[in-house]
C-alpha cells in the first residue's frame, strides 16, 4: 500500500518565503481548485517527489510548473523570482512505516536527481536522520543503498519481476511503468490506457504491468518461455557450429555436403545427410565410392603388371589430352587471379571509405551532442541564429556566398548511417565473392599441379626402358590403396559426426514439444479467475458510468495485453475499444479500467498500491451525473486512498451537485496554491 | 529528339557537410583546444589553426604526433588555414565563449561552462580529447610555432 499523508512545498523568493501544505486521508480526497489555481502543480509535485515525473513527460525539474522553478505570481500580476524550492512528501506503507521525501526543484547547488529520505514523519519530529538517494541516474533503480526507486520498491513490499526486453536480455520492470496504471495525468493521461508509461525497451509493456498488478501466475510460465527461448538460441548456435564442422569435414575429403540445413530441424532419417564424392563426373555416396575403388583395385590386382611398351600408344594420347586440359586451366587461373586482384583492391577501397564514414558519423554525433549542450548554455548558434544580428544562419560555417543548404544534423547522421549500411552490404558480398574465388583458385591450382606431374610422369615413362613395368600403373595402384584406407576412416568419422547431429535433433524435438505445451497452458486456473473478475468489474463499471457507444456484451478484455476490446454486434473480430467509442466514452472506459484494476487486485490479493490519482477526470464535457457516479464509486474504496484533482467547472454549484451524498475529504485551493508563509 | 515530359523541375536538396563546418561543433573544438592545450587558456590564432587542422583527420593527427615525438626534428607538414575556423572564432567571440586581446584568444566564463558540460558527457568526443590531452599545454607552444614559421621562411627565402 502506498498512502500519501501530506505534502509541503516551500518556495524561497526574492520577496520572502512562499509555500503550501496539504494533508490527505484514506478514502476519497478531493482537491478542488479553479483552473489556474495551481491544482495541477500540486498533482505534479506529488509525482515529482516520488520520482515519477516521466509520467508527466520528462526528467528532472524541467517537468515542473514555473511557479516552482521560475517565478511565483501572488497576488495576481505581481511576480517574485524563485531562489530555491523543494517538495516534502510524507508517505506510509501497509506496515504503517512512514518516510518523508525531500526533493529540490530549484537549488543551484543540488542536482535534482538527488533526494533526501527521512525515516519517519518530519512533521512530528524534525530531528530525523536522512539519507541521500538517487533517482534516474545509473543505479537509481538498482543501487541497494542509494537507489531511491529500489528503496521505494522495498518500502512498498513489492518485488518487481524481470521481463524480456526488445534486445533479448532480462530486465526488471521499472516502478514508473507500474505507476502509470494508477496515476492518470491531465495532459496526456486521458488519451489512452497507460498513456504516460515510459517505454524502456520493454516488450508488450501494458501486459507485463497488468500481470504484476494482479499478481498473475502467467509470469512463471512466461519465465519458462524465456528460459526456453534461451536454450533454443544455444541449440541453434550449437547446430550452426556443427554444420560448419560438417562443411569443413566435407572439404577435407574433397566431397560435397548434402541434406544438412544450417538451422535446427527434426531429422527423421539421418542417412539423408551425406557427403558426395565425384568420380568421372558422377557423384557417389562415400560407401558407394569405396565399393567402386575397391573393385577397381581388385581388377587391377588381377591383371598382370603392364610394361612400358604396352602402354606407349595410350600414354601419348593421354599426354595430349592432359596438355589441353592444362592449357584451359592455366587460362582460368590467369583470369580468376586478375579478377581477384581487382576485387581485393576494391575491398580495400571500400574499407577505407567505411573507416572515413564511421569517423564522420562519430564526429557528427559529437556535433549533435555539443549542439544540444550549446543550447543549454544559451549559445545562439546552437539555435541557428547569429549572436550579433539575430538573423537565421543555416548551421554551417561555409561562406555565405555558397548557396547550399546543409542538411540538418540529425538528417546528416541518418544519411551517413544509411551510407554505412549500404557499404556494409557491399563489403559483405564482396568478401564472400573473394572467398569463393580464392577457393576456386586453390582448386584450379591443385589440379594444375596434378596435371603437370601426371604429364611429367607420362613423359618420363615414354623415355624409360620399354621392358620395365609401368611406374604410373604401380603408383596408381598404391594411390588407390591409400585412398581406400583414407575413405574407410573418413566414413567412420562421418558417422561420429552424425551421432552428434542426432543428439541435437532429439533435443530440438524436445524444445519444440515444450514450446507447444507452454503455448496452450499459459494461464493457471487462478489467472482465469482474475481475468474473469477484471472483465466483470470493467463491464459493470462501464454500465455504472453510462458508457453507451457499444452494448456491454460486445466488450471484452484481451487475453494478450489485457486491454479492453470491442466488437461489432454480429462479428467475432475484436479490436481496440478506442476505435469505436466516442471521446467521452473513451474517458469513461479509462475510469472504469483504472478502477477495475484496483478492484480486481483487492478481490484477489494483487499488488495494487491501493492508491489512485486522477488529475481533472471530468474531461470532454462529461455530464455531472456521470461524474457523480464516478466519485460515488471512488468513495466506496475505503481500503484505498484516492486523490482526485478537479476544477468542477470553477463553480460552487457544480461542486455541490457533483458531490451530493458522497463522503470525502476536501482540500480546497482558495485563490492560489503557492501563497506567502508567515 | 522528342521529349515526353511537359515540364521538368529541379529542386535543391540539402547537402551533407562535414561536422567541422557546424558552428557548435567548431566552437566546442575551440573550447577544448583552449582549455586542454593552452597555458592560461589562451592561444594565438596560428596555434588554433594548427591543432584544428590536426583534429581534422587521423593522418593529420599522427603527423603532428610524429613531429612532437621526434623532439621536433622530423620535418613537420605544412598545416592548412581553414577560413571556417575563423568564422567559428568570430561566433565564439560574439557568443562570449572567448575574447580576443593582443592577438590572443582567451576562454571566458561561458566557455568554461561549455567545457565542463562537454566533460560531463564526452562520449563521442573522446578521441579528440585524448589527442588534445596528449598534446597537453607544453608540447605545442606559441614559441614553437614561431620557430617552425621562421624555418619555413628561411627555407623559402
Amino acid at each position: 500500500m502506498l498512502k500519501i499523508n501530506n505534502i509541503k512545498i516551500e518556495v524561497n523568493t526574492n520577496n520572502g518565503l512562499f509555500g503550501a501544505f496539504h494533508s490527505f486521508k484514506s478514502g476519497l480526497n478531493i482537491v478542488r481548485g479553479n483552473n489556474t489555481s495551481g491544482k495541477s502543480s500540486l498533482f505534479q509535485a506529488i509525482v515529482y517527489a516520488l520520482g515519477f515525473e516521466e509520467l508527466i513527460g520528462g526528467r528532472f525539474e524541467k517537468t515542473m510548473q514555473s511557479v516552482l522553478k521560475d517565478q511565483v505570481e501572488y497576488p495576481k500580476s505581481t511576480f517574485h523570482s524563485v531562489l530555491q524550492s523543494f517538495v516534502l512528501l510524507e508517505i506510509e506503507n501497509s506496515n504503517g512505516d512512514i518516510i518523508t521525501i525531500r526533493r529540490f526543484v530549484q537549488n543551484p547547488n543540488r542536482k535534482s536527481q538527488l533526494i533526501d529520505v527521512y525515516f519517519g514523519s518530519l512533521l512530528v519530529n524534525d530531528t530525523l536522520e536522512s539519507r541521500p538517494m538517487f533517482i534516474h541516474d545509473n543505479g537509481g533503480a538498482s543501487d541497494i543503498n542509494y537507489g531511491f526507486h529500489l528503496y521505494l520498491e522495498d518500502f512498498l513490499n513489492w518485488e518487481l519481476p524481470k521481463v524480456l526486453t526488445n534486445k533479448g536480455d532480462l530486465r526488471k520492470i521499472y516502478i514508473q511503468q507500474v505507476a502509470s496504471s494508477f496515476i492518470i495525468e491531465q495532459k496526456s493521461g486521458w488519451s489512452d490506457f497507460f498513456a504516460t508509461m515510459p517505454i524502456y525497451g520493454l516488450n508488450n509493456k501494458e501486459a507485463r504491468i497488468v500481470e504484476f498488478i494482479l499478481d498473475m501466475d502467467v509470469y512463471g510460465n512466461k519465465m519458462k518461455k524465456q528460459e526456453l527461448g534461451i536454450t533454443k538460441r544455444i541449440l541453434e548456435n550449437d547446430w550452426l557450429n556443427l554444420s560448419k564442422r560438417f562443411e569443413r569435414f566435407a572439404e577435407k575429403g574433397g566431397g560435397k555436403l548434402v541434406g544438412l540445413s544450417q538451422s535446427p530441424i527434426i531429422i527423421n532419417n539421418i542417412n539423408e545427410i551425406n557427403i558426395l564424392l565425384s568420380k568421372d563426373e558422377i557423384d557417389y555416396s562415400i560407401s558407394n565410392y569405396l565399393d567402386l575403388i575397391i573393385e577397381e583395385l581388385d581388377i587391377l590386382n588381377q591383371v598382370e603388371t603392364i610394361s612400358v611398351k604396352d602402354k606407349i600408344g595410350d600414354n601419348e594420347t593421354l599426354i595430349t589430352k592432359n596438355e589441353e586440359k592444362l592449357n584451359q586451366i592455366s587460362f582460368d587461373v590467369e583470369m580468376i587471379s586478375s579478377e581477384l586482384t581487382f576485387d581485393n583492391q576494391k575491398l580495400s577501397n571500400f574499407n577505407y571509405q567505411l573507416e572515413n564514414l564511421n569517423e564522420d558519423l562519430r564526429k557528427n554525433k559529437g556535433a549533435s551532442k555539443v549542439q544540444k549542450m550549446g543550447a543549454e548554455i544559451d549559445l545562439k548558434v546552437s539555435e541557428n541564429t547569429c549572436p550579433t544580428c539575430d538573423q537565421e544562419i543555416n548551421d554551417s560555417l561555409l561562406p555565405l556566398s555558397v548557396k547550399q543548404v546543409p542538411m540538418r544534423l540529425e538528417d546528416n547522421i541518418s544519411f551517413l548511417s544509411a551510407q554505412i549500411k549500404m557499404l556494409d552490404v557491399n563489403i559483405e558480398s564482396l568478401e564472400s565473392r573473394i572467398i569463393a574465388k580464392n577457393k576456386q583458385l586453390k582448386n584450379l591450382r591443385g589440379s594444375q599441379s596434378n596435371l603437370r606431374s601426371q604429364i611429367r610422369e607420362l613423359k618420363k615413362e615414354l623415355i624409360s626402358d620399354e621392358r620395365l613395368p609401368s611406374i604410373i600403373d604401380i603408383e596408381y595402384r598404391l594411390n588407390l590403396k591409400k585412398r581406400i584406407e583414407f575413405y574407410s576412416k573418413y566414413l567412420e568419422d562421418l558417422s561420429e559426426l552424425k551421432d552428434e547431429l542426432s543428439t541435437l535433433s532429439v533435443k530440438w524435438e524436445g524444445i519444440l514439444g515444450e514450446q507447444e505445451k507452454l503455448k496452450t497452458d499459459t494461464f493457471s486456473p487462478n489467472d482465469i479467475t482474475k481475468l474473469k473478475s477484471l472483465t466483470n468489474n470493467f463491464k459493470s463499471l462501464l454500465t455504472t458510468f453510462s458508457y453507451s457507444s457499444k452494448t456491454i456484451n460486445d466488450i471484452a478484455i484481451s487475453d494478450e495485453n489485457y486491454l479492453p476490446l470491442a466488437k461489432k454486434p454480429n462479428d467475432n473480430l475484436f479490436y481496440n475499444i478506442r476505435f469505436d467509442s466516442s471521446a467521452s466514452d473513451f474517458v469513461r472506459s479509462i475510469w472504469a479500467y483504472t478502477c477495475s484494476l484496483y478492484k480486481t487486485s483487492i478481490e484477489n490479493n494483487g499488488n495494487h498500491p491501493n492508491l489512485l490519482m486522477f488529475d481533472e477526470p471530468k474531461q470532454q464535457d462529461m455530464s455531472i451525473s456521470d461524474f457523480t457516479n464516478f466519485l460515488k464509486e471512488l468513495s466506496t474504496y475505503n481500503k484505498a486512498q484516492t486523490l482526485l484533482f478537479a476544477s468542477f467547472e470553477n463553480s460552487d454549484e457544480t461542486f455541490i451537485k457533483a458531490t451530493e451524498g458522497i463522503e470525502f475529504h476536501l482540500n480546497h485551493i482558495n485563490d492560489k496554491l503557492i501563497k506567502p508563509i508567515e | 529528339m522528342e521529349l515526353y515530359a511537359e515540364k521538368i523541375t529541379f529542386s535543391k536538396k540539402p547537402i551533407s557537410i562535414p561536422p567541422e563546418y557546424r558552428p557548435s561543433y567548431s566552437i566546442a573544438l575551440i573550447v577544448l583546444i583552449l582549455k586542454i592545450c593552452c597555458q592560461g587558456s589562451k592561444s594565438s590564432l596560428l596555434k588554433l589553426h594548427l591543432i584544428n587542422w590536426a583534429l581534422k583527420s587521423n593522418e593529420n593527427k599522427s603527423s603532428l604526433k610524429k613531429f612532437v615525438l621526434s623532439n621536433y626534428t622530423e620535418s613537420s607538414k605544412t598545416w592548412g588555414i581553414e577560413p571556417s575556423l575563423n568564422r567559428a572564432l568570430n561566433y565564439s567571440v560574439h557568443e562570449g565563449i572567448c575574447s580576443i586581446s593582443n592577438g590572443k584568444y582567451r576562454v571566458l566564463e561561458k566557455g568554461e561552462k561549455f567545457y565542463s558540460k562537454i566533460l560531463e558527457n564526452p562520449e563521442f568526443l573522446n578521441e579528440e580529447i585524448e589527442f588534445l590531452t596528449f598534446l597537453g599545454k607544453r608540447k605545442i607552444t606559441d614559441n614553437r610555432i614561431d620557430l617552425i614559421y621562421k624555418k619555413w621562411k628561411n627555407q623559402n627565402a
